[in-house]
């Protein structure tokens, strides 16, 4: 795992010139996904690296140790083994990025993802997933209980209303106190976007989150009712772009980005899409339903 | 499990998150040039034409592949396409609008079926990255079809009086999309022209959309399309059977085209050029702006260069972002779906090397980057800066694919460096404060205008240009006017005078000498050139004696020359931005209150013109029908301009209509107070200033009117300037500060103003030495006027937040 973020000062004077064109976002979402493609063995191995940064998630209130276990095996083989030998990328070691569970369950997750034999990192939901609308005192405690239980990483929820309220410095101390409360575990912070009105609020907000220390910053908890969307995702990477320029550090928003400490897709049924299509592209066929083995 | 079939490569993918090729398959416009047998002629009267003993071009792909041989037209191929149009139109243009629309849906839709064929086609030969073709021309290529269906369709209501000019010979420059093509037949076919197009060597996909439109069966010449040197735009342009010429291409090329067509039987409309602009404030998403100059510049999506100016306070951050974002840029092969631009030939390339190259030698910053293939023909996206403003490649248009940047301290300044070259053609506006945007939109002298975006296009906006990028549109009304003539107007025929001498014409003023004492029983008439709202002393000390009609001498008038017209373009400059700035109410109510002031003044012009042998009821008659057109014209002003709804856009679309600016205006003999007010009347309107040259029989009566305008008008709106009639059209003619010029008198007049605004390449209007009838309605105070005293602006506002 790469270092924390160990953050920056809260500099408002930053945040308050900036602008953000919203039909401009929209038009440049549109054209990204028609300008770029890849095909064939392109297509194949941006899928398979696009599995590596999958958090694969449940976040159910039907979840039992039984289906967490299951979770936690196809995490550790996401891409039918003949499939990836056909590709020559057995021996890569391929695996989603962290398995993302409610707290209660992490304990469940650690313990399966042990008896599999690997490392794979335990993300937690905390923080009063998904509304955050929970004392802040809770909060913190769940967070550190979720530590406890073994999570190495932790997605919290923003609280929405400091945003649209405007209390950018109370939003920068929460943060920073749920930094504190994860201790040696990764903060990743959801900004949940479809809830914070602009744009320009998804930019601003993105910037507090990495100054009060966030190692990730994420879109949304997929329980709002407009989640990850392409301009959301613009505005977030010129957000991280920005930060990276400004702190002082060299890394731009290019290919180096890519890697799963640093880029992360939370998902549940994404992974089978992706196996479904590297099933084609090795047999040349589509994929009946049990040709692939369900998580 | 089914057998493998999966390359070696993935596992070096998986490291390096490569891109890799995405090639489009072109197979099936090599198989449409396989039915040409790979030799294409020309598409005529729904055949095609292959004639023999022509000369042949290669037709390549930008990468130098050799697709097909393209035979060259000559003179007797342009006589036979025009002829073939000629007869085409008697049939296409008696039909009612409602069968020219469904023949243009009907185009449309074997477009849609056909599409593959046209992008691939158009990709591969012009090197254009694929996806903007296939996901912008084409696309775009149907909604125009099916824009000018309905229009077609609504044709004899909405616009009632105006017909059909006839064949319409189109040029294209040598590196176009189709879509240009597709921009002007559109329009001229939906309102009943025919077209014949000249296209350069080696262009398929013209040919394959005149083939198309030539299958569907009725109408088979409607559209011809010749392809053939430049040589041949003369011919076609002087062909006696074509109305107008649309051309688009250099701006140098235009001009000669404007030189060689004065007194041609073809009217000229030209759009010329391919430099946009973007202009960046210090409140702009700059992240956006930068995305608004890869659109301009590097997307295959305009033709040419920008030039980008950005607010001094922003120029650090501006800079960076855009040449991090110039690293992201992928090239190569047009036909790749994921590069973001294609190769465009040896000659763009040849153009872009040699002005990088000058702009490095006169003191300029080169930056280039993206992921480019180093081989010709393909040139990286390039990023010049620091570039002098007076060295010669400042004042040059930027070629594509390369960006000028230069800074600018305020949106005043701004708007002066912007307004500062003879271009006039696009300009987007970078800020998200509302005021300042709207300001520098309004401020920019261009034809097209988008906020906080750039390049957006759509069928029913107008889209053109001013001042030097020519003063033809296309697309919505603005477009279909361009094909149209008012209805009964007689034929514009050549009036073409093979031995008239531009170089004397008007240059030399006979001497007049005195002619007796003025005699007669009304008030001594006024003297003077009404110059800045007040009577001046003419610069050559001499009058003119003015005689009545049965040859008395009724008064003198000041003779004007080359240094008067020189100070009544500047006093009209001056007045033009506080005119242009008033409300149109203003405007009418200084209208309306000279039309007050001429009432008063009847009876003395009803005597002046009795004098110039009127009888008195029509004399009285002209003076009332005078005073009606001013209060006319400023009622009609204030319902100018509408606001448009954009298929895909939020937010509107302003179609403004601005003053031209200085507009000279030389009066016709006839009706001399009739013509001069009406004449005056919507160029005031609109909000431009004027320099009238009044009737040269008798001018006493617009000094008559000049005494009311010196009281109740600011200095400098109108200024009249009496003298030798052709030495003041050629000063005026030849003056490159006035913006438009109306001429009505002899046709060596006219053929010679039309020579002579190639120089600033302003609009003419001029009459060939025939008379109009001022006195109807049509005539005198028709939609015509209207439309030539003010030119559109189209302001694009997207909203969202």
């Amino acid at each position: 795992m790469s270092a924390h973020n160990r953050g920056t000062e809260l500099d408002l004077s930053w945040i308050s010139k900036i602008q953000v064109n919203h039909p401009a976002v929209l038009r440049r979402a549109e054209q990204i996904q028609a300008r770029r493609t890849v095909k064939k063995e392109w297509q194949a191995a941006w899928l398979l690296k696009a599995v590596t940064f999958i958090d694969l998630t449940t976040l159910s209130g039907d979840d039992t140790s039984s289906n967490i276990q299951r979770l936690c095996y196809k995490a550790k083989y996401p891409i039918r083994e003949d499939l990836l030998k056909a590709l020559n990328m057995h021996d890569k070691g391929i695996t989603t990025a962290a398995v993302c569970v409610y707290p209660a369950r992490v304990c469940d997750a650690v313990k399966a993802l042990k008896a599999a034999g690997c490392n794979i990192p335990v993300a937690s939901v905390a923080a009063g997933f998904p509304a955050g609308q929970t004392h802040l005192k809770t909060r913190l405690e769940e967070i550190r209980l979720a530590v406890e239980d073994g999570a190495t990483e932790i997605d919290v929820v923003i609280n929405r209303s400091l945003v649209l309220t405007g209390q950018w410095e109370a939003l920068y101390d929460e943060i920073r106190q749920f930094r504190k409360a994860c201790g040696e575990a990764h903060l990743k912070t959801i900004l949940a976007t479809g809830e914070l009105g602009t744009l320009t609020n998804v930019y601003k907000a993105s910037m507090i989150a990495m100054m009060a220390g966030s190692d990730f910053i994420k879109t949304s908890t997929g329980k709002e009712t407009v989640n990850a969307t392409f301009p959301v995702a613009i505005v977030m990477l010129r957000a991280i772009r920005d930060f990276f320029w400004k702190t002082g550090n060299k890394e731009e928003l290019g290919d180096e980005w890519l890697k799963p400490e640093l880029f992360r897709i939370g998902a549940s049924t994404l992974l089978s899409d992706i196996e479904r299509q590297i099933y084609h592209h090795v047999t040349g066929r589509y994929a009946a339903y049990h040709d692939l083995p369900m998580s | 499990m089914a057998a493998t079939r999966a390359g070696p490569r993935a596992r070096e993918i998986f490291t390096s998150l490569e891109y890799g090729p995405v090639p489009e398959s072109h197979a099936c416009a090599l198989a449409w040039l396989d039915t040409q047998d790979r030799c294409l002629g020309h598409y005529v009267n729904g055949k095609w034409l292959k004639p023999e003993h022509r000369n042949s071009v290669p037709c390549q792909d930008p990468i130098t592949e050799n697709l097909a041989s393209c035979l060259q037209a000559q003179a007797e191929d342009v006589a036979a396409a025009v002829e073939a149009a000629r007869m085409a139109f008697k049939g296409w243009s008696a039909h009612p609008g409602v069968v020219r629309a469904q023949h243009l849906t009907r185009l449309a839709e074997v477009i849609q079926k056909h599409q593959r064929l046209l992008w691939t086609l158009e990709s591969l030969v012009t090197g254009r990255a694929v996806r903007e073709v296939r996901d912008g021309d084409v696309q775009l290529a149907q909604q125009l079809l099916h824009y000018h269906a309905i229009q077609a369709s609504t044709q004899e209501e909405a616009l009632a009086g105006w017909e059909p000019m006839g064949v319409i010979g189109l040029i294209l420059p040598p590196t176009f999309s189709f879509l240009e093509m597709m921009w002007r037949i559109c329009p001229a076919l939906a309102v009943g022209c025919t077209v014949v197009a000249l296209v350069p060597p080696a262009s398929p996909a013209p040919l394959l959309l005149a083939q198309l439109a030539g299958e569907l069966g009725p109408f088979p010449g409607i559209l011809n399309v010749l392809s053939g040197p430049a040589s041949l735009v003369p011919i076609l342009a002087s062909q006696p059977g074509i109305r107008k010429v649309a051309f688009c291409g250099a701006p140098e090329e235009g001009r000669a085209l404007r030189r060689s067509l004065a007194g041609e039987c073809a009217e000229l409309g030209l759009a010329l050029g391919t430099e946009s602009l973007l202009l960046l404030t210090d409140t702009a998403d700059v992240d956006s702006a930068v995305e608004g100059v890869v659109d301009a510049a590097w997307s295959d999506r305009g033709p040419g260069g920008l030039r980008l100016l950005i607010q001094e306070s922003v120029w650090d951050e501006a800079m960076r972002r855009l040449q991090e974002r110039m690293g992201r840029l992928r090239s190569g092969r047009g036909l790749d779906g994921a590069v973001d631009m294609g190769a465009r030939g040896a000659a763009a390339c040849d153009l872009v090397q040699r002005f990088v190259r000058e702009a490095q030698s006169q003191g300029a910053q080169v930056f280039q980057a993206g992921d480019v293939p180093s081989e010709r023909p393909f040139y990286p996206p390039t990023l010049v800066s620091n570039l002098p403003p007076a060295s010669p490649c400042a004042q040059v248009e930027v070629p594509w694919p390369v960006v000028v940047a230069s800074p600018f301290r305020t949106a005043k300044e701004a708007l002066l460096v912007a307004n500062g070259t003879p271009r006039g053609g696009s300009a987007s506006v970078w800020s998200e404060r509302l005021g300042q945007a709207l300001e520098l939109g309004y401020g920019l002298q261009v034809g097209t205008v988008w906020i906080n975006a750039h390049g957006l296009r759509d069928p029913s906006v107008p889209t053109g240009g001013c001042k030097e990028s020519g003063c033809s549109w296309h697309g919505g009304p603005d477009g279909l006017y361009e094909y149209l003539r008012p209805s009964g107007t007689p034929a514009r025929l050549s009036c073409l005078s093979k031995n008239l001498n531009y170089d004397t014409f008007g240059l030399a003023v006979p001497s007049t000498l005195p002619a007796g004492p003025e005699i007669g029983p009304s008030p001594a008439p006024p003297y003077g050139l009404f110059v800045g709202g007040r009577f001046q002393a003419p610069g050559a000390r001499s009058s003119r004696p003015i005689r009545d009609s049965s040859g008395n001498l009724h008064g003198y008038v000041a003779e004007g020359g080359a240094k008067d017209i020189r100070g009544a373009v500047e006093a009209a400059h001056q007045a033009f931005p506080g005119w242009a700035g008033q409300s149109p109410g203003a405007r009418a109510a200084l209208l309306w209150a000279l039309a007050a002031a001429l009432e008063r003044r009847k009876s003395t012009l009803a005597s002046r013109l009795e004098r110039q042998g009127a009888e008195l009821k029509a004399a009285e008659a002209e003076v009332e029908l005078s005073a009606r057109r001013l209060r006319a014209w400023g009622a009609r002003v204030q319902a100018q301009g509408h606001t448009l709804q954009v298929a895909g856009l939020r937010g509107p679309v302003l179609r403004l209509r601005e003053p031209l600016g200085v507009l000279a205006v030389v009066c016709p003999d006839e009706w001399p107070l009739l013509a001069f007010v009406s004449l005056l009347a919507p160029a005031l309107a609109y909000g431009n200033t004027v320099v009238m040259v009044p009737s040269a029989a008798c001018p006493l009566l617009a000094l008559e009117v000049c005494q009311d305008m010196a009281t109740v008008f600011p200095a400098g709106l109108a200024n009249v300037v009496t003298g030798d009639r052709d030495h003041l059209t050629r000063c005026l003619a030849l003056h490159q500060d006035v913006q438009a010029m109306w001429y009505f008198g002899s046709a060596q007049g006219s053929q010679f103003v039309e020579w002579a605004s190639a120089g600033n390449l302003k609009p003419v209007w001029a009459s060939r030495g025939c008379p109009r009838a001022w006195d109807q309605e049509a005539e005198g105070a028709g939609p015509e006027l209207g439309l030539r005293v003010a030119r559109t602006k189209a302001l694009w506002l997207p909203m969202g937040d």
